[in-house]
C-alpha cells in the first residue's frame, strides 16, 4: 500500500517536473523544410522589408537584428477590435519600457488615412515614442501580403466591416533570427499575459 | 425556545426581502443595470474598454463622473449621432470621432446610460426611457 503511495507520488512529481523542462523553450511555428544537405531544418522566416516609422525612420530586419518583437495590424481610425489591442500592447509597452531588447511594429493596413503625419499623431497620443514602438507605413500591397505570407496572419479590404478592413487581432512574437515564436489573441487579456510570460522565457535564450 | 428563534430568523428574512426588492423602482433600475451592461459588451466595451477606461489620449474614459453630471442631456445624443467635434474630458482634448449606434432603440439607450453612469465610480441613478426620448428630441 505504502509502495503504491509513494509510486504516485513520485511519478506526479517527475510529470511535473518534465511538464516545466518542456515549458522552458518556445516552438519555432510556421512551414518549415529540409535543408539541401538532408539534415537542417530551414524555419519559416520573416521576409525582408523596409517601411517608414512614425518618425520617417526606414525599419527593416537590419535594425530589429538584437531586438525580439511584437507584431500586429491595426489602423488608427478602426472603430472594432484595435482600441482592446492597443490597450494590450500598451501593457506590453509598459513591462518592458526599460529593456531594449524589445520592440513592438503596429503596422497600419489602411495607408490611405494613416499617413505617417496621422501615425506619428497617433502615437503621441498613446504617449510611446518609436525608440520601443514603431507604428509602420507603406503600401497596401506590401503590408497585405506581409501579413499573409510573413506573419501568417489576415489582412482585406471588406466593405461589410466596420471601418472598410477586415482584420486578424493576433499578436506574432519574433525572435532575433527572424522566426515566428508565438501568436496570441490580442484582445484576449490572459492570452497577452501569456505573450508576456513567453516573452521572458524567449529573452532567457539569449542571456 | 428553538421554535421561537426559528420563527425570528425566518420573519427577518422576509423583512430583508422585502427592504431589498420591495420598491417597484429599485427593480426597475436593477433591471435597466443588468440589460445596460449586455448593451455596453456589444457597443461601447472595445473602444472605452471593460472598466470604463479609454484608451490614453485617444478614446476618453467614462469614469468623469463630473462630466456625465453636466452633459446628462446631451449623452443620449452622442451615442445616437456619434461625435465628430473635439470634446474635452478629465482636461484632456479628444478627437477620435465616435461613430453613430443610430439603431439602438430609446429603451436600449436608457439601459446602456444607465450602466454607465453607475458603473466606473458613477453613480446617478436610473436614466429613464422618457428622459432619453426627451433628449433626443433636443439634439444638436
Amino acid at each position: 500500500m505504502k509502495i503504491n503511495i509513494l509510486i504516485a507520488i513520485s511519478s506526479l512529481f517527475l510529470t511535473i517536473v518534465s511538464c516545466k523542462q518542456n515549458a522552458a523553450k518556445l516552438p519555432i511555428l510556421g512551414n518549415r523544410e529540409v535543408a539541401a544537405n538532408g539534415k537542417d531544418t530551414i524555419y519559416q522566416s520573416i521576409p525582408d522589408f523596409n517601411l517608414l516609422n512614425q518618425d520617417s525612420v526606414y525599419i527593416n530586419n537590419d535594425s530589429l537584428k538584437d531586438k525580439i518583437y511584437v507584431a500586429d495590424f491595426f489602423f488608427t481610425s478602426c472603430p472594432s477590435i484595435c482600441p482592446i489591442m492597443k490597450k494590450q500592447l500598451l501593457r506590453i509597452h509598459d513591462k518592458y519600457k526599460d529593456n531594449n531588447q524589445v520592440a513592438i511594429l503596429s503596422h497600419t493596413i489602411d495607408p490611405k488615412h494613416d499617413s505617417v503625419p496621422v501615425l506619428k499623431k497617433y502615437a503621441d497620443k498613446l504617449g510611446v515614442s518609436s525608440k520601443k514602438w514603431h507604428f509602420l507605413y507603406g503600401a497596401r500591397d506590401v503590408i497585405y501580403n506581409m501579413a499573409r505570407n510573413g506573419y501568417m496572419n489576415y489582412a482585406d479590404r471588406d466593405s461589410l466591416a466596420p471601418g472598410g478592413i477586415s482584420h486578424s487581432g493576433y499578436f506574432i512574437l519574433v525572435d532575433k533570427n527572424r522566426h515566428i515564436r508565438g501568436a496570441y489573441d490580442g484582445t484576449d487579456e490572459k492570452q497577452v499575459s501569456q505573450l508576456m510570460d513567453d516573452m521572458d522565457i524567449l529573452l532567457a535564450e539569449y542571456k | 425556545m428553538r421554535a421561537k428563534i426559528i420563527s425570528i430568523a425566518f420573519s427577518m428574512l422576509i423583512i430583508c426581502i422585502f427592504l431589498s426588492a420591495c420598491s417597484e423602482n429599485e427593480v426597475k433600475y436593477q433591471r435597466y443595470y443588468a440589460d445596460g451592461s449586455q448593451i455596453y459588451q456589444v457597443h461601447c466595451q472595445n473602444c472605452h474598454m471593460k472598466d470604463g477606461s479609454g484608451l490614453a489620449n485617444v478614446i476618453p474614459p467614462l469614469t468623469d463622473s463630473t462630466f456625465l453630471r453636466e452633459n446628462r442631456k446631451d449623452l443620449a445624443c452622442y451615442i445616437v449621432y456619434g461625435l465628430a467635434d473635439t470634446i474635452v474630458v478629465n482636461g484632456i482634448t479628444y478627437q477620435t470621432p465616435m461613430p453613430a449606434e443610430k439603431h439602438l432603440a430609446a429603451i436600449d439607450i436608457a439601459k446602456v446610460l444607465t450602466y454607465i453612469t453607475n458603473s466606473f465610480g458613477n453613480k446617478q441613478g436610473i436614466y429613464d426611457v422618457k428622459e432619453v426620448e426627451k433628449n433626443i428630441n433636443n439634439c444638436k
